[in-house]
């Protein structure tokens, strides 16, 4: 029976916690320090999984972060590798891609088709025989392959996000990481340790070595009394980008549920990532039993498992004959197949001593088993069938270069070694161990040390670092390989890809069909792809790919290697920002008042705006047309607060100000506000608002709401690229200072009582008049603007005192009937009146496009003069605004219509669209404004607006944008 | 008088472990600006020493100064009723004293909470009292004030006060 056995000793688990857990709703059992690959080994289930296309049995191939076959949905999070989850109380694994259960899965049925099933099958089987056949059927195909599926419930996990900084980042504990760390530490450098596993040791944690373990130990003890190094483990290094920033996934601690994607900012980085082993190619070596050799090491060293009597180990290099000494001393009986013709003397001597047998020149030819290996079939010199519990297999050692390649280096091919190194380091990078192909222990250590000190030097210590001691161990043994990858032929089940499913006879089709570079081959066959990208596949089938063009391994190259090195959730991405905090929410310095006095509220940008108050209604329909009528009628009183207002000072101001807006601001006097329209340098519209000279070096700029930020960046660039000689300053005061508009009427009655001892009356305060006074301890400053189109004021003061003085003229206003209006109303006024807003500067339109191109001053320079002439911006039948009446009581007309003339076929663009729409209290009907091809030149025709949403088509008359007022009476009053 | 209103009026306070977060009103805030080197000198003489690069901080008799730009303080004076002192005519004023909402974050796990929220450097011996950063939290601009070997200052925009806030008090969580 195959699969393996716990030994009553030894390993790293605390066989005092026994720990419970569910495995596809069964209990399980396993200690403290199981992962749950161990775990399961551990309670005899070999067969944990199904394959991706072919539901083939699978087992697990690896004790790491490769591992390609052993996912499991843990909790809610799919394709979890049983391999790094560790088990805690509590924990629920369930199986994937099998039904019922991996031992008996119906899907399984896809093998008996698998013949039919290679590379390219779906692209060529299922594009025909109609154009869209694709789309019917990869729904189908979908289902029936995959990996796991994604939970439609929120993710329980928290996620943090935070942000850390280093001397020398190290990532790795193996021994080059270790000592690495300790070379920094010493010296008193800020160091940070990054470790994926959940214990610090990397490959000495599988060594079985006392004298190795006592290394570690001491090395971490070390490291744990410096306050200047921190150590963490279950911290996945994920990306490298440029400035030495890398992204760090940090785990969650067993049954904990708070993760943290750490993004650190390192000075150096020691890179230290090790080595990971590859299979051998050969017929069924996917079935559950076959597995990596170091992985049956690790899983004895560090699980205190061993299979149960039988093992077979096939190697072409010499590190798998640890395993099979070690499973030798733990008492199973191993055979080697060897690939190679003579291995060294050394390890066929101890092989002897310990009563294993090798048979040189010989591989394994197939395996036999169905749902789990029994058999071995070897092949070569010696053909021999041998009972085993498990087949590991060495192809040799790959360095992992994902990290390191991150920023663009492409790793180089080592003959030698028959595996790709890091193709070199940015400024301030290094490398050390098997990731550099340093295989062997004493080396990896020294490297470490070396790489700790070349970090030194990059930085400018010149601190004397106590040297490394080095582990107690004999010398290293040099490692050999004779290359062997597999043979890309006619064997259907001999696996490159093990999560992909894709065969030795996959990469012969790709070849034959043209895919020969290795991007096209990892398209066409899927190789590399999926949560494992390729960790253990890649190199296999570049390989057979380069023998079938005849070119070297290096020739051929690799696919690129992007972040992240594991799957990251995109939980783990959005950290905090989910729910509430998706993103920040702006308050007006009046939204407290406006919260407690019956306001409905609504999202204008990140803006939380008083919408309506239901003094007026409970529908903003019914409300808006109220707060209307009491501005026409009466007055009322607007939070204006988040109109952007920026600060422009200094002796240059004006000649700034002239230049930035396309009418004259030089000789705005003192005391006086002037609108004003600026344009983009490629001459369409950016913005427009009013300003106000405080002084003759000081100007009070507003603009709309949505455009303040991009004003006061164009503003600063303007400043400090095009004209830094002059001399201005600018601050913004949108937050500073807060604002309400006084409108209707009654507004000027309303402000007399508000502030009894200012001179607001008509010549007092003119129409754009500008005045500050101080009221109640505080500068308030009024300025006589109207966008309703009714006599109105705007009322600043600094935040702060915004809530008392709005309070304060609501109080004494009382009498006149005044109450708060809101945006619905505030949008709708100015509708009427015709003023343009945000939805009409939409950075597409011209001045001319909004009827304001005669605003615009001919003699001097302004931004955008010469480009707004071009000829384009310049056509006569131009996007160009109207005044829209709706001719069809009882109808209904809605903004973003699509307009046609009357004749027109009700298809396609149309010739303009409705901007802005809105219930008008004084014409008893909808008006709108729009953009019509060729504007006003079609007032008085009838055409149609179609919302095709809704399947509805009304008649409209085009009219003046100005449908109240059009003298300014008001205005004026 | 016009009674203030801050807009962190609905948060509430967070007190914990090694961390506590509260509003750190009653101040009052200034912009000054100039053009040259000759502006700077007289504003030096009027006020004392200034913070030589951005970033830093001096103590002056009228308050704090921060330096926040090349040609640009921040004039930092606690309470309300501070007095601006007499200042040169070449001078840019700008008052800011609404324009901030200002929390205080102390304790220690008060770095742990703003490198949770910010990417600087938050370390001891990186970022020293006396120091600021003007960086962003949450997406919104934010000036970091170290006042205290564990205490901070954090500047957020008015309007992104209560945002700032929930954010930093949400971060404090697990820690």
């Amino acid at each position: 029976m195959t699969g393996f056995r716990r030994l009553d000793t030894g390993g790293r688990i605390d066989r005092g916690k026994t720990i419970t857990f569910t495995y596809d709703g069964s209990r399980a059992f396993g200690f403290a320090g199981d992962t749950l690959a161990s775990a399961l080994l551990a309670s005899g289930r070999v067969l944990v999984a199904r394959s991706f296309k072919y539901h083939r049995p699978r087992g697990f191939l690896s004790a790491g972060p490769e591992e390609p076959n052993g996912l499991f949905t843990v909790g809610d999070e799919p394709n979890t590798p049983g391999t790094l989850c560790e088990i805690h109380e509590g924990l629920a694994a369930k199986s994937q891609n099998a039904w019922p259960s991996p031992d008996f899965d119906l899907m399984a049925i896809n093998g008996l088709a698998s013949p039919i099933f290679g590379a390219g099958f779906y692209y060529k089987t299922f594009m025909g025989p109609f154009r869209k056949s694709w789309m019917f059927y990869e729904p189908f195909i979908r289902k029936a392959a995959g990996l796991g599926i994604a939970s439609a419930s929120a993710d329980k996990t928290r996620h943090d996000v935070s942000h850390g900084f280093c001397d020398v980042l190290v990532v790795g504990s193996g021994p080059a990481g270790l000592a690495a760390a300790l070379t920094a530490g010493r010296a008193g450098l800020r160091v940070v340790l990054a470790e994926l596993d959940f214990e610090l040791g990397g490959s000495l944690l599988s060594a079985g070595s006392e004298a190795l373990e006592h290394w570690r130990k001491e090395a971490i003890s070390e490291l744990e009394a410096l306050k200047n190094v921190r150590l963490l483990t279950r911290a996945a290094v994920q990306g490298l980008y440029d400035g030495n920033q890398v992204v760090v996934q940090r785990r969650p601690e067993p049954g904990q549920s708070a993760a943290t994607l750490e993004i650190i900012r390192a000075r150096t980085i020691i890179h230290a990532g090790g080595a990971t082993e590859r299979p051998l190619v050969f017929q069924n070596n996917d079935r559950p039993g076959v597995m990596l050799a170091s992985a049956v090491r690790s899983y004895l060293h560090r699980h205190a498992l061993v299979p149960k009597s039988q093992a077979v180990v096939v190697t072409n290099n010499d590190s798998a004959y640890a395993t099979a000494f070690d499973l030798a001393e733990a008492g199973v009986a191993v055979t080697i197949a060897e690939l190679r013709a003579a291995p060294s003397g050394d390890l066929l001597a101890r092989a002897a001593q310990l009563g294993i047998a090798i048979f040189p020149n010989t591989g394994v030819a197939d395996v036999v088993g169905d749902k789990q290996l029994r058999q071995v079939k070897l092949g070569g010199r010696h053909s021999v069938t041998i009972d085993c519990d498990v087949l590991a297999m060495s192809g040799g050692w790959s360095p992992n270069v994902h990290l390191t390649s991150h920023g663009g280096i492409k790793p180089k091919f080592d003959e030698s070694l028959a595996a790709f190194l890091p193709g070199g380091f940015a400024a301030g990078q290094f490398g050390a161990g098997a990731l550099m192909g340093t295989f062997g222990l004493l080396a990896s250590v020294r490297e470490g040390e070396a790489a700790g000190q070349a970090a030194l030097a990059f930085l400018g210590s010149k601190k004397q670092v106590r040297p490394v001691d080095a582990p107690g161990i004999r010398e290293d043994r040099a490692y050999a390989i004779s290359p062997v990858w597999g043979t890309a032929g006619p064997k259907t089940k001999a696996f490159v890809d093990f999560q992909n499913d894709v065969t030795a006879k996959d990469v012969a089709t790709a070849h034959q069909e043209g895919y020969l570079s290795v991007e096209h081959l990892k398209r066409y066959t899927t190789l590399g792809m999926g949560t494992d990208q390729g960790k253990t596949s890649n190199i296999n089938a570049l390989a057979m790919m380069a023998d079938l063009r005849g070119l070297s391994v290096n020739e051929t190259g690799t696919t690129t290697f992007r972040p992240p090195y594991l799957p990251l959730t995109v939980g783990a991405i959005a950290g905090r920002s989910v729910g509430h905090h998706f993103r920040p929410t702006r308050r007006s310095p009046l939204h407290d008042w406006h919260a407690a006095h019956g306001v409905t509220f609504i999202e204008a940008g990140l803006w939380m705006r008083a919408w309506y108050y239901d003094w007026a209604g409970r529908t903003p329909e019914e409300a808006y047309v109220r707060e209307m009528e009491l501005v026409r009628k009466g007055v009322g009183l607007a939070d204006v607060s988040t109109l952007g207002k920026i600060d422009v000072q200094g002796p240059d101001a004006a000649e700034f100000l002239n230049r930035l807006y396309v009418n004259g601001f030089a000789k705005l006097p003192v005391g006086k506000a002037r609108y004003g329209v600026m344009l983009n340098d490629d001459g369409v519209v950016l913005d427009d608002g009013t300003t106000s000279r405080i002084s003759d070096t000081q100007f009070y700029m507003t603009t709309t709401t949505a455009q303040a930020g991009e004003v006061m960046s164009w503003l600063e660039y303007l400043l400090q690229c095009h004209w830094p000689e002059l001399k201005v300053h600018v601050a913004s005061l949108t937050d500073e200072w807060g604002g309400m508009a006084l409108s209707g009427p009654k507004s000027r009655e309303a402000l007399q009582l508000a502030f009894p001892e200012a001179d607001v009356s008509h010549d007092g305060l003119p129409y754009m008049g500008v005045k500050d006074i101080t009221f109640g301890g505080t500068t308030v400053r009024l300025m006589r603007l109207s966008f309703s189109g009714e006599l109105a004021y705007e009322i600043h003061c600094p935040a702060d005192f915004v809530i008392a003085l709005w309070e304060h003229v609501l109080k004494v206003a009382d009498p006149l009937g005044i109450k708060p209006y809101g945006l619905e109303a505030l949008a709708s006024l100015r509708i009427e009146k015709g003023h343009v807003a945000g939805l009409e500067l939409d950075h597409r339109n011209t001045l001319d496009d909004l009827g304001l191109g005669k605003m615009a001053a001919r003699e001097k320079p302004y931004i955008g003069k010469e480009l707004r002439f071009r000829e384009k911006l310049q056509a006569p039948d131009r996007w160009s605004l109207v005044g829209l009446e709706l001719m069809e009581p009882g109808k209904k007309l809605r903004g973003g219509s699509i307009l046609f003339a009357a004749a027109d076929e009700i298809k396609g663009h149309g010739r303009g669209y409705i901007t802005s729409v809105t219930w008008s209290t004084e014409l008893n009907k909808f008006i709108a404004l729009g953009l019509y091809q060729g504007g006003l030149k079609h007032e008085g025709e009838e055409i149609v607006a179609a919302f095709p949403l809704k399947n509805e088509q009304v008649k409209l008359k085009i009219v003046s944008p100005h449908f109240i007022d059009r003298e300014g009476a008001r205005l004026h009053a | 008088m016009l009674e203030a209103r801050s807009a962190l009026t609905t948060a509430r306070p967070l007190a914990g472990e090694g961390l506590a977060i509260n509003e750190a009103g009653d101040f009052l805030l200034t912009q000054l600006a100039w053009f040259d080197k000759s502006d700077e000198k007289t504003l030096k003489d009027l006020l004392g020493a200034l913070p030589a690069r951005v970033g830093q901080t001096a103590a002056a008799e009228a308050g704090t100064l921060l330096r926040t730009g090349p040609q640009q303080l921040w004039l930092l004076q606690e309470g309300r009723t501070a007095a601006l002192p007499l200042l040169p005519s070449s001078t840019l004023v700008t008052p800011l004293s609404s324009s901030r909402s200002r929390i205080a974050v102390a304790g220690p796990k008060a770095r742990d909470v703003l490198a949770r929220c910010a990417a600087i450097d938050f370390h001891a011996s990186a970022f020293k009292p006396g120091s600021f950063a003007m960086t962003g939290i949450h997406h919104t601009p934010a000036l970091i004030h170290c006042i205290g070997e564990d205490s901070f200052h954090v500047f957020a925009m008015r309007t992104f006060g209560l945002a700032v806030w929930e954010w930093l008090t949400d971060a404090a969580t697990g820690l």
